[in-house]
C-alpha cells in the first residue's frame, strides 16, 4: 500500500497505465502498481485503462488535489509521444510540468517482451523505480517566453519554397525567399508538363 | 513564380545562399551571401543586347546542355528576377582588351565588373527548409549505355526536348540525327529500388512521370510506338489510375521487366533493348530509336550543409528527418523549422504544395503567436566550484558558455538564449560545478542507483539520447521486435551528457555491462556533442583497463531513430555479454571502485574547494 | 604504416586495421565484423 510522503516532503502519485492490453497483455501491471505503492514517497498508486484519454487524465488531475501529491509518475508508453500530454495535464492541476516523470513500459517492455511475462513485469517495476527515484529530485523548471520576430525565412525557390512564401506572405507575415540559383523555380521550371493535369510547370 | 516575385511582403534573394544560421525558435539570424551578379537586377530589363556581343558560348544547363547560352545569360526566358547574370567562370573579363563588349552594349549600365559577394544578416522567427533534391546520374549503370549511346537520355532530358520552349522549341528530336524517333523506350526504377546501384526506396514520381510522357507523344505524333519497361506501376494518386489507362488506351505497351542490357547499333545509332519479359516469360528484344532512363530521386549532394546549418538529422534514406513520421511530417527536429517538398522526400508537384502550404501554415502559427517558450532544459555554473579550466566553453558545440579568466576572477557565463541543453559542458566540468537543468547529476544518478538496489547483475544499464537512440528503442518498439529483458534505459538530451561518473558509479553498484548510445556522428542534434562522448568513453576504456575493469563492459553503439533493428540487434549482443561477466567479477569490480572512490575523497579533503563532489547520492 | 592503425571491437573482439591518423578528431568507426560501433584504437606500446 502508498506509504507517506518521504523526509522531504516528497508526495508521489504513480499511475500505472493498461493501454488496454498493449501493456496489460505482457506486463502484469496490478503486481506493478502494487510495488510501486511500496517505494519511498509514493503516497498514491492508480491505475487506468488508458491514463491519456481524458478520464486517465481527471484521474491525475482529481489524484493531485485529494493527496496534495507534488510530483507524478505515469508508467505508460514513450515519452516521445505523452509527455507533452500529461505535463499539460498535470500543469492544468497547478504542478509545474517539471515535476512529471514517464516511465516507459510499452514500447521499452510489453511490447519486446511479448513471450517473457514474468521477466517483463520485473523490468516494468525496475523502470518504475527508477522513475520514482528521479521523480523524487526533480525540480521545477521555468520556461521563459521570448516574443517571435516577425518574419519568415524559406530556403530554396523551388515549387515548395514558393508556395509557402506566398502563402505566409499572402497571411500577411514578412518573407524572405532565399534561392541558390540566379532564378527561382528550381526543377519545376526544367519541367515541360505536369501530371495528373497535363498542363504546363510554370 | 511571377507571384512570388512581385509579391509586396516575399523579399526575394535569388543567387544568395544561407552560410550561417545562429540562435533558436522565434529569434534566428542567418547569414546570408548574395553572390555578386555582375548585372544590376532591379535596372535589367532583359533586353538580350549584351548576349548579342557576348562572344563566349558555354553548355545551357537549363536544357540540359543540348543547347548552349552565352557567359551573360538569362536562365530561362521566365526567369524571376527577370534579369541578367554574368557567369565569371567563362566570361572573359573586364579587361578592355579582352572583352567588355557587354558593358559597351548595355545602354543602361547594368552591368558592374567589380560587383563582390555581399553578406546580409536576415533576423525571421521561423525557418522552412525547401531545399529540394538532385536527380539521379545513370552513368555507373553501364549496361545501359548512357552518355555512351547517344540516344540513351534521361527523363529530365526529355522534359526539355519536348518543350516548347526547349532546345528544339518543341521538336521532339533524337540526339544522334535530329530526326524524329518513332520507336521509343522508357526504362523505369533507374537507380531506384536497387540494393546495389542507386537507392533502395522508389523514386515516387518516376512511373507517373514516364505515363505523363507516353501520353504527350501520344498527344504531339500519334504515329509513335511507347514501350515501357518496368517492375510495378505504381499508380496510386488521385487521378492516376485514369492516367495510366489512358496511356494504356493511346497504344503504350507495358512489358512487364526490368532490361538486362541495351545494345547500339554503330551505323544506325539505333538500340536493342535485351529484357526477360516475366509476363510472357521470355527473352525479348526491342529494337528502338531512343531509350528514356526514368531517373530516381536523390537527397541534395549539398543536403549535409543544411543539415549542419539548421542542426537537422536525416533518416536512412538520406532525406530530412522530420519531427515525427505521421504526426509532425513537416516539423524538423529543431524547433521553428519546418520541411516543405522533396528536402523531406521525393514528391512531385502536387505533394510538394501540399506540404509546402502545411509548412506555411506551422510557420504561420509561431509568427502568430507572437512569442514561444524557450527550453528550459539549460545549464547553470556555480560560481564556488568552478576552477577556471575553460573546459566548459571549449567542448559546447553551440559556443554557447564564454571563456572564463582566471587572472581576473571571470567565471564562464552561460547565455541561456543559445544553449541548446546537450549537457556536454556538465559532463566534461572536472568540479561538477555545472548544473544541467532537469538532468542533474543527483537526478541521473538516482537513476542508476535505482535500478541497482536489485539484482544488479541482472541490470544492464544504458544510457540513450533523447533525439536518435531513444526513438530508435521506441521503433523497435512499435516494429514489436523481440530481444532479452535486461537492459535499463535513462534517456539524456545528448549522449554528451554521460559523464565519466556515471558510468563508474553504475559499474560500482554492480552493473555487469553499461551502453552509451547517441546519434551517429552526422546526425548529431547538438552538432558535434557526439564527438565529445567519443573521447570520453575511449578516456573511460583506458582507465578501466589501468583499474583492472575489463573495457569491453563498456560498450558504444550509435544508433539512429530510423535504426529499430540495429537497437534490438544491440539489445542481443549486450545479452551475450552481460552471460560472460561473473560475480566474482562484478565484486571484484566493485572492490577496485569503492577503493577508488575512498583514495579520492581522501584527496579530495586536501582540496576544499574544488573536491566537494556534489554528486554523492544515498 | 602511415595512415593506418590497430583496432580492436570491444564486442566480438576482431582485429583489424583502419584508417587513422594521429592529428584526427574522433570518428565514426564500425567493426567490419559485427559492425559494433564499440571500435578501440590498440595503442602501440602494446
Amino acid at each position: 500500500m502508498p506509504g507517506a510522503a518521504n523526509r522531504n516532503g516528497v508526495r508521489v502519485g504513480v499511475f500505472v497505465c493498461d493501454c488496454g492490453l498493449n501493456i496489460a497483455g505482457t506486463v502484469d501491471c496490478g503486481a506493478v502498481a502494487e510495488y510501486a505503492g511500496t517505494l519511498d514517497g509514493v503516497v498514491a498508486v492508480i491505475r487506468n485503462k488508458y491514463t491519456c484519454a481524458d478520464p486517465g487524465q481527471n484521474e491525475i488531475k482529481k489524484a493531485i488535489v485529494e493527496h496534495n501529491l507534488n510530483r507524478v509518475v505515469v508508467a505508460s508508453c514513450t515519452p516521445k509521444i505523452h509527455e507533452p500530454t500529461f505535463r499539460n495535464c498535470v500543469a492544468e492541476a497547478g504542478m509545474n510540468p517539471y515535476l512529471f516523470e514517464m516511465a516507459n513500459i510499452r514500447e521499452h517492455v510489453s511490447w519486446v517482451h511479448q513471450n517473457e511475462k514474468d521477466a517483463a513485469t520485473d523490468k516494468a517495476k525496475a523502470i518504475v523505480r527508477a522513475a520514482v527515484a528521479r521523480a523524487r529530485l526533480l525540480e521545477p523548471q521555468i520556461e521563459a517566453e521570448v516574443a517571435v520576430e516577425q518574419a519568415a525565412l524559406v530556403i530554396g525557390g523551388g515549387i515548395a519554397g514558393i508556395q509557402a512564401a506566398l502563402d505566409l506572405a499572402d497571411a500577411g507575415h514578412q518573407v524572405y525567399l532565399v534561392e541558390k540559383e540566379p532564378s527561382i523555380g528550381g526543377i519545376m521550371a526544367a519541367l515541360d508538363k505536369t501530371y495528373p493535369t497535363m498542363d504546363c510547370s510554370i | 513564380m511571377m507571384d512570388a516575385g512581385r509579391h509586396p511582403r516575399i523579399e526575394l534573394l535569388s543567387n544568395s545562399e544561407v552560410t550561417k544560421v545562429k540562435g533558436y525558435v522565434g529569434n534566428f539570424t542567418v547569414t546570408v551571401k548574395r553572390k555578386a551578379r555582375y548585372v544590376d537586377e532591379k535596372e535589367c530589363t532583359a533586353c538580350n543586347e549584351c548576349v548579342e556581343v557576348c562572344p563566349v558560348a558555354v553548355p545551357d544547363e537549363y536544357q540540359q546542355g543540348f543547347s548552349s547560352r552565352k557567359a551573360i545569360y538569362i536562365p530561362f526566358p521566365q526567369s524571376v528576377p527577370s534579369s541578367f547574370i554574368i557567369d565569371m567562370e567563362s566570361c572573359l573579363g573586364n579587361n578592355p582588351i579582352a572583352c567588355g563588349k557587354c558593358l559597351e552594349a548595355c545602354d543602361k549600365n547594368c552591368i558592374d565588373f567589380d560587383d563582390q559577394d555581399r553578406f546580409v544578416d536576415l533576423e525571421v522567427g521561423t525557418i522552412i527548409c525547401a531545399t529540394g533534391m538532385d536527380v539521379y546520374d545513370p552513368t555507373e549503370i553501364v549496361e545501359y549505355g548512357y552518355r555512351r549511346y547517344e540516344n540513351v537520355i534521361t527523363s529530365m532530358e526529355f522534359e526539355r526536348l519536348i518543350c516548347a520552349s526547349g532546345p528544339t522549341e518543341g521538336h521532339f528530336m533524337r540526339p544522334s540525327d535530329q530526326k524524329r524517333p518513332l520507336r521509343i523506350g522508357f526504362i523505369q526504377c533507374v537507380g531506384s529500388r536497387s540494393e546495389k546501384r542507386g537507392v533502395a526506396y522508389c523514386g515516387n514520381i518516376c512511373c507517373m512521370n514516364t505515363i505523363k510522357d507516353t501520353l504527350l507523344l501520344a498527344d504531339h505524333y500519334p504515329d509513335t510506338e511507347s514501350k515501357v519497361f518496368y517492375m510495378d506501376i505504381r499508380a496510386f494518386g488521385k487521378g492516376f489510375e485514369d492516367l495510366y489507362r489512358r496511356s494504356k488506351e493511346a497504344g503504350a505497351q507495358y512489358i512487364r521487366g526490368l532490361p538486362g542490357e541495351i545494345v547500339e547499333d554503330p551505323k544506325s545509332k539505333n538500340l536493342v533493348v535485351r529484357v526477360e519479359n516475366t509476363t510472357a516469360g521470355r527473352l525479348e528484344e526491342h529494337e528502338l530509336d531512343m531509350v528514356v532512363l526514368a531517373v530516381g530521386v536523390i537527397p541534395r549532394h549539398d543536403a549535409p550543409v543544411m543539415r549542419q546549418l539548421l542542426t537537422l538529422s536525416k533518416t536512412a534514406d538520406g532525406f530530412l528527418m522530420e519531427s515525427h513520421p505521421k504526426l509532425k511530417p513537416v516539423d524538423a527536429p529543431s524547433r521553428g523549422v519546418f520541411f516543405a517538398g522533396c528536402a523531406e522526400y521525393p514528391k512531385d508537384v502536387k505533394d510538394s504544395v501540399t506540404q509546402a502550404s502545411a509548412a506555411a501554415a506551422r510557420a504561420g502559427i509561431l509568427l502568430s503567436q507572437g512569442k514561444v517558450c524557450i527550453e528550459a532544459i539549460t545549464s547553470r555554473i556555480d560560481g564556488d566550484l568552478c576552477i577556471y579550466c575553460g573546459r566548459c566553453a571549449k567542448v559546447c558545440p553551440y559556443n554557447a558558455i564564454t571563456a572564463p579568466d582566471r587572472k581576473k576572477k571571470q567565471l564562464p557565463i552561460v547565455i541561456e538564449a543559445a544553449c541548446a541543453g546537450c549537457g556536454t559542458c556538465a559532463a566534461e566540468c572536472p568540479t561538477d560545478a555545472i548544473t544541467m537543468k532537469h538532468f542533474t547529476d543527483e537526478q541521473i544518478l538516482a537513476q542508476i542507483e535505482a535500478y541497482l538496489a536489485e539484482d544488479p547483475e541482472d541490470q544492464i544499464i544504458i544510457f540513450a539520447c533523447n533525439w536518435c537512440s531513444y526513438p530508435g528503442s521506441d521503433l523497435a518498439g512499435t516494429s514489436r521486435l523481440q530481444y532479452p529483458t535486461h537492459g535499463r534505459v535513462i534517456r539524456t538530451m545528448c549522449s554528451g551528457r554521460v559523464a565519466e561518473k556515471f558510468v563508474l558509479r553504475a559499474f560500482e553498484l554492480g552493473a555487469p555491462i553499461v551502453l552509451v548510445s547517441g546519434c551517429h556522428f552526422s546526425d548529431c542534434h547538438y552538432i558535434s556533442a557526439v564527438q565529445w562522448t567519443q573521447r570520453r568513453i575511449e578516456k573511460l576504456w583506458e582507465k578501466m583497463e589501468k583499474l583492472g575493469i575489463r573495457p569491453e563492459r563498456l560498450q558504444l553503439e550509435w544508433i539512429s531513430a530510423a535504426q529499430g533493428q540495429k537497437w534490438a540487434e544491440v539489445q542481443r549482443s549486450l545479452e551475450e555479454l552481460r552471460k560472460k561477466v561473473t560475480k566474482e567479477e562484478i565484486g571484484e569490480t566493485r572492490r577496485i571502485l569503492a577503493q577508488e572512490r575512498a583514495r579520492k575523497e581522501k584527496k579530495a579533503k586536501g582540496r576544499p574547494k574544488a573536491g566537494a563532489v556534489a554528486s554523492e547520492q544515498e | 604504416m602511415p595512415g593506418e592503425a590497430d583496432f580492436v571491437c570491444l564486442r566480438c573482439g576482431a582485429h583489424f586495421k583502419m584508417p587513422y591518423e594521429e592529428s584526427e578528431g574522433p570518428k565514426e568507426r564500425a567493426c567490419p565484423e559485427c559492425k559494433s560501433n564499440s571500435v578501440r584504437r590498440v595503442k602501440e606500446k602494446k
